[in-house]
């Protein structure tokens, strides 16, 4: 058998064409990888998500060219270097080639430095904290995202304060409201399990971490820039995802992003609308128990045929009324839907494990503060739900706020605190924004 | 030599199946033992792969009966493709080649090696028991305190089944190390050792020095569920985050314990089917050890949405390095294989589908590694499709590549040649079709683990699916073409590939002390091409098959 070593890689010309069409081929198929890139991404909706994407395009290039690389000569080898018929020879004994070995370790490591710099770059770029974060009205607003299985609640502390000298907190559930070019920053934090706070749109996640509620909780953060992205119909809506996996309802935990088309726009259909429902709730309790349970994530647990609610965790609310008067022997129906919403503790219905979250004045959670009167109306609103309702509805104004005092020892103010001054307050609101 | 004992081309006398359900000492038996509880284990977590695959097909919940039965099902298809089927499927292959390839006559603690195998029999029922009382659906990770406050009885058992299977793995790596170090023969140097041999002791050296992290995470895991310590509890003191970085100081070495024996048959199964010496042997032994070395710390790129954010950067970095070993044996086998004469058999089909598919994984790796990207794309159907490339398209095309390579030796029967290929067709687009298109809904924004997702991606999942169980159809064709084989394979003969390993240097299957006299390996495990190569063919054939005509 001959020595092969030496004359081992020939060069021959049809070699030569092979790696002619091969580097042709690698280069128009890498930039045909790259006109796939905006089709396998979401909209760039954030500053953020443009420099993410760029950073992509490039780890396309060099993916294009490994891959055309390897498969094209693994291709190669296949037409090649196959054994024909019932050849028996062996290859040549060729053991390897020093230079060669050092040049595919070298010039691997030196593409891995390169990518680490510019990802580097990026990632300095992206997180660094901005300068003048939730601007609103010129002023920097706390916002809070909470999650809870299996919703998000955000929070918006304006920093106003009602007549009574209550801060105002706008709760808008499971939607973001922004604007193009707010450097949004949102305080996250988890009532129960991990979950992950993501905006595909944005180009952004960050987890929700279990901290101690007595040391203020493990608070996370996360930060983008919306921009405005061509084409789209503003107020855009872009969806949020929990990408860890929290439990049974882990795939529904869904929210959404509104992005206003500037701040007046904002302030006009969110913002301030938000602050005069707050400061002027309907006088009817019904009706505003209607709007606050929607303030919260009963959702996510509970069905509800009456908001289209269909989560399957805790029990149906459909005909709570005509049944919460028979539950436990002596209590009220107005006082067993009070206990069960602040002291969810107290009862569980037969078949459901999960323990209910906490609601209440003074829970750790911002975003399940209820107050007596939000209590209230929900209840009020709950004694509605069914056919021949277990509640005193004649006498609500009465009933409800005795079961309230009975079971808690609070007084309600069945005015919700409204008074001139509130309304006045919020017709002043409104005029800013105009 | 041994003397020639079967002139004729008859098949050697191999151990009755009862053999095989009975305690063994034999390298041989248990390695059967290790493949055919394995392989047992891969049809359930197939078979349950293929119910994800079917719940996926609608956006909505409907075949499971809630988000938690969708949950427990792709716990246990993680728990059980990973420390019932792959890790397991190598001890397979490592217990009944290594001491072969070392002329060795069985591991050095046989009694050992027999405990660690049946260890997994009581380990799967403990885990499989867990699914049917109030199941683990924390995922196979099982971060807290999803799996500690607010899951059940089903949890404590997974801890306690995968304790037992890591005990397992740790006894069995220590035979390997032990085997692979002292029973060479003297003429065997390290640097002629086989590289299957050199993959195997730096996976076991992984598993040794990672697997007792899993113990202790797992211990404070039973701990907190059981004893109310609160090592993951906040309320109590303690950090979610621990969890995570002992659980991944394991777990992503792990990745390398499911994938270098993988990379070691590669190189076994290119360099014979192409008759060509592996190209820079040493680079290919000591980047296992470089993967082995560097896969220690890059485990927090697991967690770079949890993870301070500061402590992501030199994750990142490490993370990115981890490419170059792995691309020095990706360029070693096409150095092997080019300029070769390739041999189509379904062995090195596996072997080629290997290379095409990993480095799709490897690709995908370095852009999960850059810390920006990954953000976007974190706990997203990309990482799925990302670690499937890695761990079906790398260590699950290497386990056919082997079985198709190994299957003469273990059984003394020739597979067929004709559905091996079309298994392998079956298994290679079928694969691609399945988890190439994941890449895309991950990006485009499905996250992982979700029984329910938006409408615009049925489309995607349909074609996913659809894919799948064409994936899943095609396990049956080898299955079907190994219980053939067995019983109606052609005679084998010792060397059937004509290769110079020392394990096929006895007859097929080796009697129960592999070889009659010490072997004297012949000098270069991989020295195809030249004239002292063939004599020393022509001598092992004639020794053991006495005719000279080849396959």
């Amino acid at each position: 058998m001959e020595d092969n070593r030496r004359n081992f890689p020939s060069i021959s010309p049809a070699a030569v064409v092979v790696a002619a069409v091969f580097l042709l081929v690698s280069a128009l198929g890498t930039y045909w990888f790259t006109t796939f890139v905006p089709l396998v991404l979401p909209a760039q909706a954030s500053a953020e998500s443009k420099s993410v994407d760029e950073l992509f395009t490039i780890l396309v290039i060099i993916g294009g060219v490994v891959f055309f690389l390897i498969q094209g000569m693994l291709l190669i080898s296949v037409l090649f270097f196959r054994a024909r018929g019932e050849e028996r020879n062996d290859g040549p004994t060729y053991h390897g080639n020093p230079l060669l070995e050092i040049v595919w370790t070298i010039i691997p490591a030196m593409v891995v430095v390169f990518l680490a710099v510019i990802s580097f770059n990026v990632w300095t770029q992206n997180s660094e904290p901005k300068a003048a974060v939730n601007h609103v009205n010129g002023e920097e607003i706390a916002i809070e995202v909470s999650g809870a299985r299996y919703a998000w609640t955000h929070t918006y502390a304006t920093g106003r304060l009602s007549p009574d000298g209550v801060p105002i907190v706008i709760n808008s559930g499971d939607t973001l409201h922004t604007y193009i070019g707010q450097n949004v920053e949102l305080i996250l934090q988890t009532q129960d399990v991990i979950h992950s706070y993501w905006v595909p749109a944005m180009r952004v996640k960050q987890d929700l971490l279990p901290g101690n509620p007595a040391t203020g909780g493990r608070p996370t953060e996360i930060r983008f820039t919306p921009v405005r992205v061509e084409g789209e119909l503003y107020p855009a809506t872009y969806p949020i995802v929990c990408a860890e996996l929290c439990g049974d309802g882990h795939g529904r935990m869904r929210g959404t992003v509104v992005v206003h088309e500037n701040e007046s726009q904002f302030l006009e259909a969110f913002y301030e609308p938000a602050i005069y429902a707050i400061l002027n709730p309907p006088a009817d309790p019904v009706l505003r128990g209607e709007i606050e349970i929607q303030r919260y994530i009963c959702n996510s647990c509970h069905t509800l045929d009456s908001l289209e609610w269909s989560s399957r965790t805790g029990p149906s609310l459909n005909g709570i009324a005509d049944r919460a008067g028979e539950r436990v022997a002596g209590q009220s129906a107005e006082e067993y839907i009070a206990l069960s919403i602040w002291n969810s503790g107290a009862f569980r219905v037969p078949g459901y494990n999960e323990q209910m979250a906490a609601f209440g004045p003074d829970v750790m959670e911002s975003a399940n503060i209820m107050s007596p009167e939000q209590l209230y109306a929900i209840v009020a609103y709950l004694c509605t739900q069914g056919e021949q309702s277990d509640c005193d509805q004649e006498n609500a104004s009465s009933a409800i706020p005795e079961a309230i005092e009975t079971v808690f020892g609070m007084q309600v103010d069945i005015n919700f605190g409204q008074g001139d001054a509130a309304a006045d307050s919020a017709d002043e609101a409104g005029g800013e924004s105009e | 030599m041994a003397p020639a004992e079967n002139h004729e081309a008859a098949a050697v006398a191999r151990p009755a199946l009862s053999d095989y359900l009975r305690w063994s000492v034999d390298h041989k038996i248990i390695g059967v033992q290790y493949g055919v509880a394995a392989f047992l284990f891969f049809i359930v977590g197939g078979a349950m792969a293929m119910l994800i695959r079917l719940e996926l097909w609608t956006p909505a919940l409907d075949l499971m009966v809630s988000g938690s039965a969708y949950n427990s099902l792709f716990t246990m298809h993680g728990t059980i493709m990973i420390f019932l089927f792959i890790i397991p499927m190598w001890a397979a292959f490592g217990n009944f080649v290594v001491p072969l390839q070392l002329g060795a006559k069985d591991m050095a603690f046989p009694w050992l090696n027999a405990f660690a195998f049946w260890l997994i029999p009581p380990a799967a029922v403990v885990v499989l028991l867990g699914y049917f009382v109030n199941p683990a659906e924390a995922g196979w990770t099982a971060y807290p305190p999803l799996s500690t406050l607010f899951s059940g009885d089903g949890q404590t058992l997974w801890a306690l089944g995968a304790h037992l299977l890591g005990i397992s793995s740790i006894m069995g790596s220590i035979n390997f190390i032990v085997t692979i170090l002292n029973m060479r023969p003297p003429q065997m140097t390290l640097w002629r050792m086989p590289l299957l041999c050199w993959a195997v002791l730096a996976t076991s050296i992984i598993a040794v020095m990672a697997t007792p992290f899993l113990a202790g995470a797992l211990t404070l895991l039973l701990l907190d569920r059981v004893a109310g310590t609160t090592f993951f509890d906040a309320a109590g003191g303690g950090d979610v985050l621990l969890w995570q970085n002992i659980f991944w100081f394991y777990s992503h070495p792990a990745v390398y314990i499911m994938v270098l024996p993988g990379m070691g048959v590669l190189s076994e199964v290119l360099s014979v089917h192409s008759r060509k010496p592996v190209f820079g042997y040493r680079m290919v032994g000591l980047s296992s050890m470089g993967i082995a070395f560097v896969g220690f710390t890059v485990w927090a790129h697991h967690m770079f949405t949890s993870l301070q954010p500061e402590l992501r950067i030199p994750f990142m970095i490490t993370t990115m390095i981890i490419a170059v070993p792995t691309g020095i044996k990706m360029f070693s086998w096409l150095g092997t294989i080019w300029g070769g004469k390739i041999r189509f058999t379904s062995a090195m089909l596996f072997a080629l589908g290997f290379m095409s598919m990993f480095v799709i994984g490897g690709i995908t790796g370095v852009m999960l590694a850059a810390l920006p990207f990954d953000i976007h794309v974190h706990d997203t159907y990309f990482v799925v499709s990302h670690f499937h490339f890695v761990l079906f398209g790398g260590s699950v095309f290497a386990i056919y590549a082997a079985l198709y390579h190994w299957f003469p030796k273990i059984t003394g029967r020739m597979m067929n040649e004709r559905l091996g290929k079309i298994h392998f067709l079956f298994t290679y687009f079928g694969f691609l079709f399945t988890f190439f298109p994941m890449h895309i809904v991950g990006m485009l924004g499905m996250p992982r683990r979700v029984a329910v997702y938006v409408p615009e991606f049925q489309l995607w999942n349909q074609v996913i699916s659809f894919s799948a169980f064409v994936l899943g159809f095609s396990t049956f064709i080898v299955i079907y073409n190994v219980i053939r084989s067995y019983y109606r394979g052609p005679i084998a003969g010792a060397n059937p590939w004509r290769a110079l390993t020392l394990e096929w240097a006895t007859t097929s299957p080796p009697p129960p002390t592999n070889f009659d006299d010490d072997p004297i390996p012949y000098e270069d495990p991989y020295g195809y091409g030249t004239e002292a190569a063939a004599v020393y063919l022509a001598v092992v054939e004639r020794a053991f098959d006495g005719d000279s005509s080849g396959r």
